[in-house]
């Protein structure tokens, strides 16, 4: 269980890494947008997630409207960068697994269908609406 | 529970476990009590080749990791783009082994 648990914290503390890499190298520019999407290139369409960067940029310098904007998602994935290394580091220093168990119950409520079915939904009505923004 | 049945699961399902483990859910099996065959028989395993496909066709936004099982890896591909498109590559060679592990959680609530 412990090797479970310690897997899933050092994935988290890599993509935040990554993450606050990716927004540091990216901040001075709020309107640029860069591009590493896979969907993107292949398809000419816009992933559902595209736009975030420009959401957490815009939202870092102050614009909330030009983040809600682009990507609503941004702001879902700014928290669990503020939240995620704060939790990982007080769960290793008190050697307790609370972010773990947070985790599996997440996945659990997730699996049910009546939240699978509206999250999917919303999902995709993100998804048409950066198509029509065309990020 | 009766050789005969458990080599036939072997033979129509050891595609979905990894051949380290055959042995292994062979022996469990052979001792378990027969009460439990049909639901051993019933269990919703998925195929290997199937989410190795659905990886690739939809792997940067995480369907395949929902597919399995594993919702919270699955969240977060689909949040950062497939892992700016670095995970995705990972998951078109992981994802096979990963289906296999969950198979094989799925069992073991059985075996032990």
């Amino acid at each position: 269980m412990t090797s479970t648990r310690n897997r899933l914290y050092l994935l988290l503390a890599l993509v935040c890494t990554a993450g606050y890499i990716w927004l540091f190298i990216n901040l001075p520019n709020a309107e640029s947008s860069p591009d590493v999407c896979m969907i993107k290139h292949v398809t000419g369409i816009p992933c559902p997630s595209c736009g975030s960067t420009r959401s957490i940029t815009s939202l870092l310098h102050g614009d909330v409207t030009g983040s809600l904007f682009w990507n609503p998602m941004g702001i879902l994935i700014l928290l669990i960068m503020l939240i995620a290394p704060v939790w990982i580091t007080g769960d290793v220093l008190l050697k307790k697994q609370t972010l773990f168990s947070f985790y599996q119950q997440f996945e659990k409520t997730l699996q049910q269908r009546r939240v699978a079915i509206p999250a999917i939904a919303l999902v995709l009505l993100n998804w048409i609406w950066n198509i029509h923004k065309g990020l | 529970m009766d050789a005969q049945k458990v080599d036939m699961f072997i033979m129509t399902n050891g595609k979905f476990f990894e051949s380290h483990q055959i042995g292994q859910i062979r022996e469990r099996l052979l001792v378990l009590d027969e009460s439990k065959w049909p639901m051993i028989q019933s269990l919703p395993l998925k195929d290997p080749s199937t989410s190795l496909i659905v990886s690739i066709l939809g792997g940067s936004m995480g369907i395949d990791r929902f597919i399995i099982g594993d919702t919270g890896i699955g969240v977060g591909k689909l949040l950062t783009c497939g892992g700016f498109g670095i995970w995705t590559i990972i998951d078109w060679f992981m994802i096979q082994g990963a289906t296999r592990e969950k198979n094989m959680q799925k069992l073991q609530q059985f075996l032990y």
